[in-house]
């Protein structure tokens, strides 16, 4: 039997120090918000010849007078032109002015948001969040009500939203690195992603939750609540593990093989799912621990 | 005896499996029995809806302008709207367009999704060229005066400035340059305010009565202010020549111009509910009786008609306005009340302008202004390689699975392939059955779902092997497995099922179709875990197991120590 909860205390500073950097990350650079939260447009336009460089496409663009205009070249012969925009009439204006100077240029796509569209967006996801958060903590608190000895039903709730809002932390702070590095953007399905996440990294948490109510049910006065806290992890950890590197083999598949347009979202989940297997393992049952010690201690 | 129930139970059982099996492995595959004709067609009728972005295509929504339309009368112009557009979106030939109408906070949307176009701004092009056509009535006087409220402080202003620049002229100060620089005649302005030689009653009365009645010396500048319904002239009298009936005048003026509501159409104008909706047909015709002239001839529906009789009764001799998406295409005078709904729009069209014009009146004209929020096009090369992507990913994940369920739990892993086998293909029964369309991120969702499909048989199988360890017999490690098992997939399950339905309720698109085939994943999963994974462990486990434990992975010598 391997003694987790003695190691407690690593796991708190390892997930202490990824969750403070991410918060640093997320003051420092923020995230990298796609055309879906701000609103705008979005046009990719392909170069046959040779693709002319930001500076030139600026001065091509100059008499429009765009607003946060960004050029983003990619290695397909393509540059991805992003501004704000308040209606879609002034994309036309964008292709025939460098048309006009280009005459090899194509639009291939060409994505436009209306910045009342995007507010809308914004607060879904929010609200979202929120509503995933609460019903969650809710239904833990409502599956675990009979076990209210030595640690009360809610703290179990509790536990697992702080392993599971650790787990979105960290993942929201693994993209606002690659946003700021590599101008990865995040759009609505990193929202889904995230809220796919939540409902995944509680169920492993309860798993082994659920492991030990039925020996805390079981068990003698003799065996002290961390004993069968670390034995039911013991008990589970096999299966904890099979069960998330079965989701990670395809997702691992998704984002090798599954092309372009979903890799960033089979990324998103793999980080979430791969530390909400750790935060189940490591922080979800420890907490339950620490707060058993506190009370003992306060008492 | 009991045992003997449960075995003939577990053979019917596992009957069923296998023809469910068969069944959802030809929906899936069709292909298979090609060679059977017969059967081929049964199976082969209904095919994966692709959604846009493994199609190619445009998504484009739009918020209809309802400020003008009557509260009860919302649904059914939105429901004109989207007919209108299904209308002329059927004649691009696009396959399976898609046209839907949402609320979405206190907006109404039309949301148009159109797969396989290539050319987006054609698209965009056609759908607004659905003209916006109104009938609106002169405003009464009620409705002017308060209108005209906004024009009383300019008004006053502009007195202002005439009284200055008057007394500027009095002074002496250059008038030609004053008019050039002030006056707001665009007629006389730029020549310094010059009129020319006028005859008296060329000019409105004010002006008669100063210039041909008044006696002034020439070149000497009146010294008020003239009002007429124009604003405040400044008036110089520059000479005369000629007496009686033949005097004719020569004055300059400088206007400073009164404005009020009746001279801009939107205050002058107000709706009448009479609109483009109300259109029954529309075709040119011809004024001259060669070709040119041209004109629409309209004629209303039945409603249409009724509105217009009452519309023409109450406004004889006043002008109604037709309006064109938002500007005024002509203001007939009314000569008489209509009551056989016709009406002919007159204007200046060249001969395709009016045969542009009166085709998409034809076709419908829109109840209701649209504006665009929102647009998203995909290229159609993308689309199917992202299809092929993301296929492939699916099978290499069903693959790798596979592998690690053989691996890891061997026999046991046999079984658990097998039944996501089944799993896979009642997945995609289900979606061509039902006709769910096929997104990039249902492809996600579902291979997702296949690494939680698992799951419920990872959680039974390793509870199964801690029992056969505790010492159980085989049968009761595998009830007892699945008993403390099932709690927990469906405790597991209910959150991922929570946070699904939240992402249905708040998402569009990409969002929706993830969370749709995910929950749709889990509820299979449970159905596929409790029916097939327990029977066909019933049916191919049982007490000769204990003797080949490796089968299963489990150590014959327990040296993990569990008390």
């Amino acid at each position: 039997m391997i003694n987790i909860i003695n190691k407690t205390k690593y796991a708190y500073i390892f997930s202490g120090t990824l969750t403070i950097l991410s918060v640093v990350s997320l003051f420092v650079w923020g995230m990298k918000f796609g055309i879906d939260f701000t609103g705008g447009t979005l046009m990719e336009v392909k170069f046959e010849n040779s693709v002319p460089n930001n500076q030139e496409l600026t001065e091509n663009l100059k008499a429009l007078e765009l607003k946060s205009l960004t050029f983003q070249a990619t290695d397909k012969k393509t540059v991805i032109i992003r501004y704000a925009a308040e209606d879609d009439k002034i994309n036309d204006e964008v292709l025939k002015d460098i048309k006009a100077k280009y005459s090899d240029a194509s639009q291939l796509r060409v994505d436009f948001i209306d910045s009342s569209v995007s507010k809308d967006l914004k607060k879904n996801s929010i609200w979202a969040i929120l509503f995933a958060v609460g019903g969650i903590m809710a239904y833990i608190a409502w599956a675990f009500r009979k076990v209210s000895r030595p640690v009360q039903s809610w703290k179990y709730g509790a536990g697992a939203v702080i392993a599971l809002l650790h787990d979105i932390l960290i993942t929201v702070g693994v993209f606002s690195i690659l946003g700021h590095f590599k101008g990865v953007e995040v759009g609505v399905p990193f929202i889904a992603a995230l809220l796919t996440i939540l409902g995944f990294s509680v169920h492993d948490t309860i798993v082994v939750y659920d492991r030990t109510r039925e020996n805390l049910l079981r068990s003698s006065s003799k065996e002290k609540f961390p004993e069968v806290v670390n034995r039911s992890l013991n008990e589970t950890l096999v299966r904890s593990i099979n069960t998330s590197l079965t989701v990670i083999i395809t997702l691992l598949a998704i984002y090798f093989f599954g092309g372009e347009s979903i890799k960033y979202f089979a990324l998103a989940l793999l980080v979430g799912v791969t530390f909400g297997t750790y935060s189940s393992i490591f922080v979800a049952s420890a907490l339950l621990v620490t707060s058993y010690e506190w009370q003992k201690n306060n008492s | 005896m009991k045992t003997m129930n449960v075995k003939k139970k577990t053979r019917i059982t596992i009957v069923f499996i296998v023809l469910l099996a068969v069944v959802v492995g030809l929906i899936s595959y069709p292909k298979a029995v090609q060679k059977i004709p017969f059967l081929y067609n049964i199976f082969n009728k209904k095919k994966i809806n692709l959604g846009l972005d493994l199609q190619g295509g445009i998504h484009l929504e739009y918020t209809a302008d309802v400020s003008n339309v009557d509260k009860n009368k919302i649904s059914e112009s939105l429901q004109g709207a989207q007919d209108v557009i299904e209308r002329r979106i059927n004649a691009f030939g696009v396959g399976e367009p898609l046209v839907q109408s949402a609320r979405s906070g206190g907006e109404y949307r039309i949301i148009i999704e159109l797969p396989g176009i290539k050319n987006i701004e054609d698209a965009k092009k056609k759908i607004k060229e659905t003209p916006f056509l109104e009938f609106k009535e002169e405003a009464g006087e009620a409705d002017l005066k308060e209108s005209n409220k906004i024009f009383d402080s300019m008004n006053a202003q502009s007195k202002k400035k005439a009284d200055e620049i008057l007394q500027k002229a009095l002074k002496g100060e250059n008038f030609e340059e004053l008019a050039k620089a002030n006056s707001q005649d665009p007629g006389s302005k730029d020549k310094g305010g010059d009129l020319e030689f006028v005859k008296k009653g060329t000019l409105v009365p004010e002006f008669d009565k100063v210039l041909f009645e008044g006696s002034l010396k020439n070149g000497e500048v009146y010294s008020q202010l003239v009002e007429t319904q124009f604003g405040w002239h400044i008036i110089k009298f520059i000479e005369s020549k000629g007496d009686g009936d033949n005097k004719e005048v020569h004055a300059e003026h400088i206007l400073f111009a009164k404005r009020d509501a009746s001279q801009f159409p939107e205050f002058k104008y107000k709706t009448t509910g009479l609109s483009g909706k109300n259109l029954k047909s529309a075709s040119v015709v011809f004024a001259n009786q060669g070709l040119s002239d041209p004109e629409i001839s309209i004629k209303f529906d039945a409603e249409g008609t009724k509105i217009f009789a009452d519309l023409t009764k109450r406004n004889i001799g006043k002008t109604i306005a037709i309006y064109l998406d938002g500007e005024v295409l002509s203001a007939p005078r009314v000569q008489a009340e209509i009551t056989t709904g016709d009406a002919v729009i007159t204007g200046t069209f060249t001969i395709d302008e009016a045969k542009e014009l009166a085709r998409n009146l034809n076709e419908g004209a829109l109840p209701v202004p649209l504006i665009l929020v929102s647009q998203q096009s995909i290229e159609a090369s993308l689309g199917e390689a992202s299809l092929k992507q993301s296929l492939n990913a699916g099978m290499i994940g069903l693959a790798l699975v596979v592998i690690f369920m053989l691996l890891y739990y061997r026999y046991l892993g046999l079984i658990a392939s097998l039944a996501l086998l089944i799993y896979t293909g009642i997945m995609i029964s289900l979606f061509k059955l039902l006709g769910f369309t096929l997104t990039l991120s249902g492809i996600a969702g579902f291979i997702l779902s296949i690494g939680m499909a698992v799951d419920a048989n990872i959680l039974i199988f390793e509870r199964t092997k801690e029992e056969i360890r505790r010492g159980r017999g085989i049968q009761g490690a595998l009830d007892e497995g699945f008993k403390r098992a099932w709690t927990s997939i469906r405790d597991g399950n209910v959150s991922t099922i929570i946070t699904s339905l939240i992402l249905i309720q708040m998402g569009t698109g990409f969002v929706k179709g993830f969370a749709v085939t995910l929950v749709v994943g889990v509820l299979v999963s449970m159905f596929t875990a409790v029916t097939i994974s327990r029977t066909l462990i019933r049916f191919m486990v049982g007490e000769w197991v204990k003797d080949k434990l490796w089968m299963i992975g489990v150590k014959k010598k327990s040296e993990e120590d569990f008390k």
